[in-house]
């Protein structure tokens, strides 16, 4: 029953790899951009095989390695664990499709590929782990491959010092994580999260349980962007390729989100954190969205979008209900898609006019007019317009505030997003009002890019107009976390 | 008595760590990050031995404690990776000559 999603787990970085080097040897074109799709269409259906075993009438997967939770390694998977699964292996699988073209003039391709099948599978891990260790592991897993996937055009400065910083950064917020997980050893005695959260979970409040709080917070926020912690992102996304910033924008924060929450939730009640991530929430959309307003740089533009978005999803985890906690996983899924979308969109606008500069890219809409529709659905997506995505999910957000006691949240969440409008319109403007000079000639992107794009703006309509299917998978995921927590409890003791 | 020596030295290292990351040599900011992940290597050490039931010492403490030396290992090397690709771009291993990108 699990072996193709274990042996999907073990073995499919490797498989890609050496196919891609026997591909090198032998000059067999497209062999390894081939493995590299076949392999993350694996990742989808075995996702999709856990699902349908048992997850979807709400049951909970365990899989333990090497003997019995507290000693051996251990996956507990639940709906909501497979509803960012599914998230992630859906994006990798239309981002590996959509690098065969875009990365077609770049070397050391399999090199590439590899990487971003172990990203995927750091991903999955981490929102599949059941203790924190096994979190852990996958966690480094992906913020190594995440470095140096940022720093992936090595001969040029930029991507060479986003990368170092990208390091720097996100390796102290995970050592600062691990040493938050050493503590909560010595205070439970274990790691695993069922059992942890039996020995924690509402016990009052003392000095070491705000001291694990606060190293939690800032390890997983450092990856999740949250506003004091948030430098490394302006930098990371735009000088990574464009489909590698499609995959941190679009899962990989968001990846770093749910760790927060599920870890949270399972130690602590929820009013020892709503007030501290309502701070936080208001922080982290204001200041993203007031920089957001003064940049040039059309991905660095999108990269502060990035973390206004992560803003409003922190609403729903302050608001400490399932319906915040439902609310702010639609928004993962739509987000990864819209985010997806704008970034392979603009991708293709980059690799066909070589300027990132709004300014340059003035007119490019006139020559290329699918992509810049498809953009345009993605950034109307990201402001909140009806009919898309994101005008769903953010309206179950800032709902969700108000039970929670929280109004000045959802108004203060309103004005943001109308306020975030305010970049989103003029870069639309821009890129299909009149070329200020020399008209020049620009092509269409390539068929199977262009398809990618369509797909995904597709898929944002869809999750706008018929929206049930995904509120109905992020209830329950939300219902798994927060009222059936004792059930999360119940499958390891 | 015994805690407050243990628990003592893991934040005293952190701190030291944490003392570290904020100069300038980028290998010195590359010892600062083990340094914090070591201090955690210790406490798991200390409370294995904690936290024992028969009698003997708790291997998951210990068990961790290897494997989080071998996710050390990757760090340094991907950060050394970088500081190689850092220092053939700027001919300096100052992080503070990395200022091309701000705002």
């Amino acid at each position: 029953m699990v072996i193709s999603p274990a042996l999907y787990f073990l073995f499919s970085p490797l498989i890609v790899g050496i196919l891609g080097i026997i591909a090198d040897k032998l000059k067999i074109t497209k062999l390894r951009e081939i493995a590299a799709i076949l392999v993350s269409l694996w990742g989808v259906f075995s996702v999709w095989t856990l699902y349908t075993n048992g997850i979807n009438a709400g049951d909970i997967l365990v899989v333990t390695i090497g003997g019995n939770p507290p000693l051996g390694a251990c996956f507990e998977i639940d709906a909501m664990s497979i509803y960012m699964g599914f998230s992630a292996t859906l994006l990798s699988l239309l981002v590996t499709i959509y690098s065969v073209n875009y990365m077609e003039h770049d070397t050391r391709l399999t090199e590439y590929y590899a990487l971003l099948s172990a990203l995927t599978i750091g991903m999955v891990g981490v929102a599949f782990a059941g203790d924190m260790f096994t979190m852990f592991i996958f966690w480094e897993m992906m913020g190594i491959v995440s470095y140096s996937l940022v720093s992936f055009r090595k001969d040029s400065p930029g991507p060479i010092e986003a990368g170092f910083k990208y390091m720097v950064m996100g390796s102290i917020g995970s050592t600062i994580l691990f040493f938050g997980i050493a503590l909560l050893y010595g205070m439970a005695g274990t790691v695993n999260f069922a059992q942890m959260s039996n020995a924690l979970h509402g016990t009052p409040m003392n000095i070491w349980l705000y001291l694990v709080m606060a190293m939690l917070i800032v390890g997983f926020g450092v990856k999740s962007a949250i506003v004091p912690m948030h430098t490394w992102l302006p930098d990371a996304h735009p000088e990574a390729p464009s489909t590698i910033s499609a995959m941190l924008s679009g899962m990989l924060i968001e990846t770093a989100l749910y760790a927060l929450t599920r870890v949270l939730y399972t130690l602590y009640e929820p009013t020892a954190f709503s007030q501290t991530m309502a701070v936080l929430a208001f922080l982290t959309m204001t200041l993203a969205n007031i920089t957001a307003l003064r940049q040039s740089d059309l991905k660095r533009m999108l990269a502060y979008s990035s973390i206004s978005q992560i803003g409003y999803m922190l609403i729903g985890l302050s608001a400490g209900t399932m319906l915040g906690v439902s609310a702010m996983l639609m928004h993962v899924f739509n987000h990864s898609l819209m985010k997806g979308l704008a970034f392979l969109s603009t991708g293709s606008l980059v690799h066909e006019a070589n300027t990132r500069n709004i300014e340059e890219l003035r007119g490019i809409g006139r020559s290329m007019p699918i992509t810049t529709i498809t953009l345009f659905i993605a950034l109307l997506g990201l402001g909140g317009v009806p009919g898309t995505g994101g005008f769903i999910s953010k309206f179950f957000l800032f709902s969700s505030a108000i039970p929670a006691g929280y109004v000045w949240l959802t108004v203060l969440g309103v004005l943001n997003s109308a306020f975030s409008m305010g970049y989103y319109l003029p870069t639309m403007y821009k890129l299909i009002s009149r070329p200020l000079e020399d008209t020049k000639e620009y092509r269409e992107a390539p068929i199977s890019m262009l398809l990618i794009s369509i797909i995904l703006a597709v898929l944002v309509i869809w999750s706008g107009i018929l929206p049930a299917t995904v509120i109905s998978m992020a209830e329950a995921g939300a219902e798994a976390l927060v009222n059936n927590l004792a059930d999360y409890i119940g499958a390891i003791l | 008595m015994e805690a407050t020596i243990w628990l003592g030295t893991a934040f005293a290292l952190f701190a030291i760590g944490l003392y570290c990351v904020s100069k300038s040599s980028m290998i010195r900011i590359l010892f600062g990050i083990e340094m914090i992940l070591n201090s955690g290597n210790l406490l798991f050490v200390y409370f294995g031995s904690v936290n024992h039931a028969a009698g003997y010492v708790d291997p998951l403490g210990h068990s961790i404690v290897i494997m989080s030396i071998v996710t050390g290992g990757c760090i340094v090397a991907v950060g050394l990776a970088l500081i190689v690709n850092a220092y053939k771009q700027f001919k300096t291993t100052d992080s503070r000559e990395l200022r091309r990108l701000r705002w």
